[in-house]
């Protein structure tokens, strides 16, 4: 028996990433590769489940305590609520120290990992690279799951702003913010990179372009006219990397009827269980039925109307499917499903790229931006009813959707990572050299 | 949980009859049984491993639906004119008291209902007379669904409905299910197997996009219903029959994407050779990897730049 090349996936720790890399995996494993799946150990099972063999990385040695996660969200809640800017220093900064330190943690066992496995290749599905990748000394694919403005451009808005593509007059003030806020941690970055052997980064850069292939999560509708053409030979652009999942059964709701709406911000949102309590008192005087994710806390709910439904988890990609209106945090996975199916989205976010994802969705009139906290029980409501009602956004997206359907991501990101994993040739890309503002 | 309320419980059909007539019906579809085919109460007693009073309720229950009947001199029959032909479980028209109660179920399980309910509440929200809500709540009571608190007040029990409780679940099958296939004079209903066995094979034909979930759940149950009805320790194919009913509750379906839909398929069928072929000790081994490849290891939350932490009932060895 012939035993296909072994890909080696690294998705970062969040559902987004995690279910991206899956669905690739299964498209590589249908061409008769072996993906195996490299996770931090507080992130298993996700693969598992759906059949893949996990490498854990160790967890740090200090116990986890049991209200680990409602501290965090009742450290970083308000921040959410501020603006991309001011989530510079309050939420931003933080979380790059966090990201820098799991890289550094992470070195020497994944390093010692990708010796034993020796992969034919590793699937790199993150915001910082991992030295020992590169020391690895086997091909890397570099997938871009979050949006396209991570890859930067002086025709693209600056990463994590969400400031518009036409008014590039206020970019600069928020990149020198970034920078200054981040500079500490990036030059703590740079130092390990230059410990083991790798050439430091720009400024605010974490991570670089991979010599052998980039893949970005982009659907065409969404991208930026880059004032530089990236190489098709090193970048592939995809319609989005939609998993297949069972059929889902619109379940039957006590009362209501009307269009199906899908609420879901992803399992960070989920703990914000007194933001959906709101949001569930708004439905109940909205003429829809509405399935609401609320991830493991449906015991924090009482009294739900009947025209909603909570669950702790939907096979999301068949809920998309069937639903009128997507409302989510921007997450890219999410957005990149919604255009799929052709569903205009309301996107609350909460930080990181959804504010970029917000901002790209207005401008392609693809969906709706509305902040996350600050809005009236009329104004969540006439935003909903935008989105239902605009005749000209849901054109735009069946239009979108019947060039997307058969594009299919997976398979291609499948193809291009076989083709380097057999034999593809590193290019000239240097790290850190693709073209960007500033 | 006691059954409260000490009223005329001869009066309603019980659950547990209705999912006897269920079985028998099933049972005469299975033997190819038609109008007029005889239902010796001692013979459904053994099949169905219970004794001949529940078998009796249950016959009562199907002869008020016109679809047995009864002779004093001849005992049951099936009725003429009936079709058994279907599916694995033909539905059983519910009275108003158990629809209502399904009702109950599903709203406290999607949360519309509070822990503890008055009367009144249930029937202002239901628009039902009280002695239908109390015949109602008396159903679920029997069930250990419910039970009665001071005044006018009745408790829902913790249905199996979150992370901590379905991971509780797994741990309880774990005891049990190999032990049900393990202690000596486990019997297994080869003609309910082989049904089952066509129905997942049926269902693992589907491609992906048409597997139907809620159909997995149904031969899912109804797979480790065999196993529960097949031990030969009353008690425990009582305690495990009674905990595979709960977990056909609304909300305690524990939701799995589709390629551990498929591989929970293959696992049963794995079990079902070794069932098959008596080697009883193998089934109860593979019936352990299946229960712990079943437990959610999802984490429940996680997001970027959070150090990823398994946050979740850690799994015990059963």
């Amino acid at each position: 028996m012939t035993i296909g090349p072994t890909i080696a996936l690294f998705p970062e720790a969040s559902f987004g990433a995690a279910l991206n890399c899956v669905g690739i995996a299964r498209a590589l494993k249908a061409r008769g590769a072996r993906p195996v799946f490299i996770c931090h150990a507080g992130f298993s099972g996700v693969f598992a489940e759906y059949g893949f063999q996990e490498y854990h990385l160790p967890l740090a040695d200090a116990p986890v305590p049991e209200t680990y996660w409602q501290d965090f969200i009742s450290r970083h809640q308000p921040h959410f609520n501020l603006d991309p800017a001011d989530q510079i220093e309050t939420y931003v900064a933080p979380t790059w120290d966090a990201i820098v330190e799991t890289a550094e943690q992470a070195e020497a066992p994944l390093f010692a990992l990708l010796q034993r496995l020796k992969p034919d290749a590793v699937v790199l599905d993150n915001v910082v690279m991992f030295p020992a990748i590169v020391r690895a000394g086997c091909p890397w694919v570099r997938v871009i799951s979050c949006a396209e403005t991570e890859l930067p451009d002086m025709n693209v808005p600056p990463y994590l702003s969400g400031l518009p593509a036409d008014d590039p007059a206020r970019w600069r003030a928020f990149i020198d913010c970034y920078n200054a806020a981040v500079g500490p941690v990036h030059g703590r970055y740079n130092r390990f990179r230059s410990r083991h052997g790798l050439p430091p980064l720009a400024e605010g850069r974490f991570l670089e372009p991979s010599p052998w292939h980039n893949l970005l999560l982009a659907p065409s509708v969404l991208r930026h006219d880059r004032q530089r053409r990236l190489d098709p030979a090193r970048f592939t652009f995809l319609e989005g990397c939609v998993r297949q999942e069972a059929p889902f059964d619109v379940p039957e709701f006590a009362a209501g009827e009307g269009p199906l709406v899908y609420v879901s911000f992803g399992s960070l949102g989920a703990l914000d269980t007194d933001l959906i309590k709101r949001m569930i008192a708004v439905f109940a005087t909205f003429p829809a039925r509405f399935l609401v994710n609320v991830g493991a806390f449906r015991d924090a709910y009482r009294a739900v109307p009947d025209n909603v439904i909570l669950d702790q988890w939907f096979p999301q990609p068949s809920v998309v499917a069937k639903a009128d209106l997507f409302i989510h945090h921007g997450g890219n996975n999410s957005f990149c499903e919604a255009l799929y199916s052709a569903v205009p989205s309301l996107i609350m976010p909460y930080c990181w790229d959804g504010h970029d994802n917000a901002r790209r969705a207005v401008e392609t009139g693809t969906g709706l931006w509305l902040h996350r906290a600050n809005w009236t029980a009329e104004e969540l409501k006439a935003a909903m009813r935008a989105a239902l009602d605009d005749r000209g956004m849901h054109g735009r997206l069946a239009e979108n959707a019947r060039l997307m359907v058969p594009e299919s991501g997976v398979e291609l990101a499948a193809e291009r990572i076989l083709a380097v994993a057999q034999g593809g040739s590193e290019g000239d890309v240097i790290p850190g050299s693709v073209p960007e503002f500033g | 949980m006691q059954v409260t309320g000490g009223k005329s419980a001869l009066s309603r059909p019980r659950q547990n009859h209705l999912d006897l007539a269920r079985r028998i019906l099933d049972l005469a579809r299975e033997r190819g049984m038609g109008p007029g085919a005889h239902l010796p109460e001692q013979f459904l007693a053994t099949q169905c491993n219970v004794s001949r009073t529940p078998v009796r309720a249950a016959l009562k229950l199907l002869t008020e639906q016109g679809l047995v009947e009864h002779a004093a001199d001849q005992g049951y029959r099936l009725a003429s004119g009936v079709s058994l032909a279907g599916g694995l479980a033909e539905p059983l028209p519910d009275p108003e008291e158990a629809e209502l109660a399904a009702r109950i179920i599903r709203d406290r399980a999607a949360r519309r209902l509070d822990e503890t309910v008055t009367v009144g509440e249930v029937m202002r929200r239901y628009d039902a007379d009280r002695r239908t809500v109390l015949k109602a709540l008396g159903t679920l009571a029997e069930d250990g669904l419910v039970a009665r608190a001071p005044g006018q007040s009745w408790v829902f029990a913790n249905l199996p409905d979150s992370l901590e409780s379905q991971s509780d679940s797994l741990d309880f099958r774990l005891i049990l299910e190999p032990a049900a296939l393990t202690t000596p004079g486990f019997a297994l209903d080869r003609d309910r197997a082989a049904a089952l066995r066509r129905a997942m094979v049926a269902l693992l034909a589907e491609p992906d996009d048409r597997l139907d979930g809620t159909r997995f759940g149904q031969l899912d149950l109804e797979f480790h219903m065999l196993i529960a009805r097949g031990a030969s320790n009353r008690y425990l194919s009582e305690a495990l029959a009674a905990h595979h009913r709960l977990r056909g509750l609304p909300g305690a379906v524990v939701r799995s994407n589709v390629v551990r839909l498929r591989q929970a398929m293959l696992e049963h069928l794995q079990i079902l050779d070794q069932l098959e072929s008596d080697q009883l000790a193998v089934a109860a081994d593979l019936l352990r990897v299946h229960l712990r490849l079943s437990r959610s290891q999802r984490p429940r939350a996680a997001n970027r730049g959070v150090p990823p932490l398994a946050i979740r009932p850690a799994p015990r060895e059963g």
